[in-house]
């Protein structure tokens, strides 16, 4: 049972394309238990699940959000190499998607609330950020904490003057050890709220932090994670998603108990209907429709299964439907048919150099105003690694001793010494984790003869003063 | 057999390898080679492929049990078939009371309950020891049939029990192990005077195909029917020299679950040792299971059959995987007899590791009403 008189965190993973489970979760939160959004003390997140966080922290609209998820999701299955087509730009849309949907006081609301998880190029450490002076500067931070390398680009984006990527390859579910954590995942394993399989195999892997039972239906959504699946499979993982939050609320009590009746049963008799719009613009609508409808066994939601979206909110069950009304369109239908698929394939060899051209210059373009500080930083790069080759002196602790320490110390306690109250115990089990985290901190480097930092306190959990403290 | 129990649930794909006698061609081609194999003068070389031996495997477990304070006695309790059964024994305290039983769940060993043999034995006895094929005992032959596989388990607890001349014990097991504590309640009642289920396995039936969300694709399916002859770590062994790295990768909380007492790999060597050596009791399981990882022979179609004086006490970890509603379902069908259910809230299906302290009070406080 969660205890809520000690304070607690949310904690979101990072999974890629499957965030949209997460905004499923974060719908049912806000719907059933708002007080526990609001009255946590921190909301941690790492890439997608940053993301999310931060609209929950930032009180921005979360349907607007999941309509950006699906336009993302269209955006990287439109080309034939999916996401990995040239032209797919992620960091681009996310970039507009996020100046577009935070509101403009985002920075404020979150500060203080809001972790972002990042991966510091330059050592492989972990770094929660948690106040941010102005929206740029929260949306910088999240475009680094999803900038999966090679997937995202090559040259990592700076925040604040340091080169950071994707959270997740540090630590992908922040502060997971602590008990009053709620953590949440969308794939099935031990977390609080996680989709749980037809599968009782208590073999599981540990991706920097993140659980993930062993089982066919998890390695189906590993596969998912960075290629996206059609609308109709994000419509169902996100209401898992909801799902899932329910049964975590009901099993804690923590459903809120104003509306005592509000039940998954009840709910789901209750007639609401997605595209109440919908039924008025059937006269308006197009003959193309009309022929795809008849084809289409002339069912009334033909496009969407009801079944799979019937709990959601029905803001967010708006969003999927038009979302799978597009991709049943007549123009996408015939993009789908084979041969049009397989001539696109065929045709790949002359068409791609084309279009890889065409957005070499466009992200060229793009890239001017950053140039500079891009190639002056892959000069550091080549100077340390030059150095680091010729006199074996790095002037940073390498990678691999450090992410191991990432991932296999306990967090610093420090974080929550600011917001809990010194006086009461903290959440953990181990009480002397922190004496042995320090203490292997210094030794593992000591032992490598590396100059570092020293273990301070500042330097490893959060970013609180100003940027120069970490140029230094 | 195995493929005929799982071509009820699987689609056209998977009944047309089975239609060819795929998965069983495949699983003797695997045999015959095993055997060849080992039959050349290949068997004195093949054992090095993996670097683990009973010699290591001991010497992990010392490592394991050093930060144990209290005093201990290790031995070898010899039982039939020329069988033995590696036994850590605690009795400082408290020699009249009952004494305490804890079996270890599926690919662990005595040096998993580490971080609680030591509050555990100050007021009674404690006993701990690996199961037949498991760990350091002996890797006896099983019988593939479920229900024989489970007696002959719950044979050889009963033959240790009256080695070491137990009149009654408290038995707690995790997961395998809280199966055969309740398999062995059920044929030797006067001897369980209460029952700690910890994260057991193996009591809810198998969800029917249809309950899924979704429909898992052919691709996967085709994959399961071509793995499921094999053992659940086949591919640890398998991954040879690389196995120690392999368990460390993959599951690095093991090395922060016991981080209060080690800070090197102690605990996921022991772990690698304990799992890699030959496959009895893993072999044993595979055969007690239907895919994927469900009993065969579900305990909650027998529990109610269990004596009603003896308490049940069903301890949950609140994020593991492990359905905690069948703790509800065990207290439906025993309504005449105490079952309590506890969840333990931060802790995974390795309860006792994750949330020590918590787990170490409630046992306690349980232990305080048993004699």
């Amino acid at each position: 049972m969660l205890d809520l008189t000690a304070g607690w965190s949310i904690s979101f993973a990072g999974c890629g394309f499957l965030g949209v489970y997460h905004i499923g979760v974060a719908s049912c939160l806000l719907e059933r238990a708002p007080h526990l959004v609001r009255g946590a003390t921190r909301v941690y997140g790492a890439s997608a699940g940053a993301l999310t966080a931060s609209v929950l922290t930032s009180h921005a609209c979360l349907e607007k959000c999941c309509q950006d998820v699906m336009e993302v999701a269209k955006q990287a299955r439109k080309r034939s190499l999916g996401p990995l087509h040239p032209t797919f730009n992620l960091v681009k849309i996310l970039r507009s998607g996020l100046e577009r949907d935070l509101p403009g006081d985002a920075h404020l609301r979150a500060s203080g609330k809001l972790c972002v998880s990042l991966t510091r190029v330059s050592n492989g450490e972990n770094m929660l950020v948690s106040d941010f002076t102005s929206k740029e500067e929260l949306i910088q931070a999240l475009i680094c904490s999803c900038f999966i390398p090679v997937y995202c680009g090559l040259i990592p984006p700076s925040f604040r003057g340091v080169r950071y990527v994707d959270g997740g390859i540090s630590d992908n579910l922040p502060q997971s050890e602590l008990k009053n954590t709620i953590t949440i995942s969308p794939f099935s394993g031990e977390s609080d709220i996680c989709p749980r399989d037809n599968s009782s195999s208590f073999h599981e892997l540990r991706l920097t932090n993140t659980s993930i039972q062993v089982n066919w239906g998890n390695a189906f959504r590993l596969s998912q994670a960075l290629f996206p699946p059609e609308p109709k499979v994000l419509a169902e993982m996100c209401q898992s998603g909801y799902k899932d939050a329910y049964r975590f609320l009901k099993d804690n009590n923590l459903l809120r108990t104003e509306c005592p009746t509000a039940d998954l049963a009840l709910k789901r008799d209750k007639p609401t209907c997605c595209c109440s719009g919908v039924k008025n613009s059937a006269i308006m609508e197009s003959t193309q429709d009309w022929v795809l409808r008849i084809c289409l066994l002339k069912e009334h939601h033909w496009w969407l299964d009801e079944q799979l979206v019937n709990n959601l909110p029905t803001s967010l069950k708006k969003v999927f439907c038009e979302a799978c009304r597009e991709k049943h369109a007549l123009l996408s239908q015939i993009t789908g048919l084979l041969p049009v698929r397989v001539a696109s394939y065929v045709l790949l060899p002359c068409t791609l150099p084309m279009e890889s051209a065409y957005s070499a210059v466009q992200r060229f373009v793009e890239w001017m105003p950053e140039v500079s500080a891009d190639v002056r930083w892959l000069f550091e790069v080549a100077g340390s690694v030059y150095r680091y080759a010729w006199k074996g002196v790095s002037p940073h602790p390498r990678s691999g001793i450090s992410m191991r320490r990432c991932i296999s110390e306990p967090p610093t306690l420090d974080l929550q010494l600011p917001v809990m109250e010194r006086k009461r115990p903290l959440p953990f089990s181990a009480t002397d984790l922190r004496g042995y985290g320090w203490d292997s901190a210094g030794s593992s480097h000591e032992s490598l003869g590396l100059r570092t930092f020293s273990p301070s306190l500042k330097h490893v959990c959060f970013i609180t003063g100003s940027p120069n403290d970490y140029e230094s | 057999m195995v493929e005929e129990a799982a071509l009820t649930q699987l689609g056209v794909a998977h009944r047309v390898l089975v239609f060819l006698r795929f998965p069983s061609l495949f699983y003797s081609f695997f045999k015959f080679l095993d055997t060849t194999v080992r039959s050349w003068w290949l068997t004195s070389w093949l054992p090095s492929w993996c670097p683990t031996s009973q010699c290591k495997l001991k010497e992990a477990e010392e490592r394991i049990l050093q930060p144990i304070r209290s005093k201990f006695s290790k031995q070898f309790v010899h039982i039939s078939n020329d069988n033995k059964l590696w036994t850590l024994v605690f009795s400082g305290s408290g020699e009249r009371r009952t004494p305490l039983v804890l079996l270890h769940g599926f690919g662990g060993g005595v040096g998993l309950w580490a971080l609680n043999l030591d509050v555990l034995s100050h007021q009674r006895p404690v006993y701990a020891f690996d199961l037949l094929g498991f760990g350091q005992s002996s890797r006896a032959c099983f019988s593939t049939d479920a229900k024989e596989a489970e007696m002959q388990f719950v044979e050889s607890i009963e033959e240790w029990r009256s080695k070491l001349g137990l009149e009654s014990m408290v038995m707690l097991g995790h997961n395998l192990g809280g199966y055969l504590a309740a398999a062995y309640s059920l044929k030797y009642p006067s001897r369980v005077k209460h029952m700690i289920l910890v994260e057991p396995w193996g009591l809810p039936e198998r969800p029917a195909p249809g309950d899924q969300d979704r429909p898992i694709p052919v691709w996967i399916k085709a994959l399961g029917a071509l793995l499921s002859p094999f053992n659940p770590l086949a591919g640890l062994r398998l991954a040879g020299p690389l196995g120690p790295v392999l368990v460390q990768t993959l599951r690095p909380d093991f090395k922060k679950k016991f981080a209060t007492i080690f800070n090197d790999d102690t605990v996921t060597e022991y772990i690698y040792h304990l799992n890699v050596q030959s496959p009895s009791g893993e072999t044993a399981f595979k055969n007690m299971t239907i895919p994927y990882g469900w009993a065969r022979r579900p305990m909650l179609r027998r529990i109610g059959l269990i004596h009603s004086d003896i308490p049940i006490t069903v301890i949950y970890g609140s994020r593991s995987s492990i359905d905690g509603h069948s703790g509800n379902s065990v207290k439906e069908i025993r309504p005449n007899s105490c079952v309590e259910i506890i969840t333990i809230r931060g802790a995974g299906h390795y309860v006792y590791a994750d949330q020590p302290e918590d787990f170490n009070h409630r046992v306690l406080q349980i232990l305080k009403t048993v004699s």
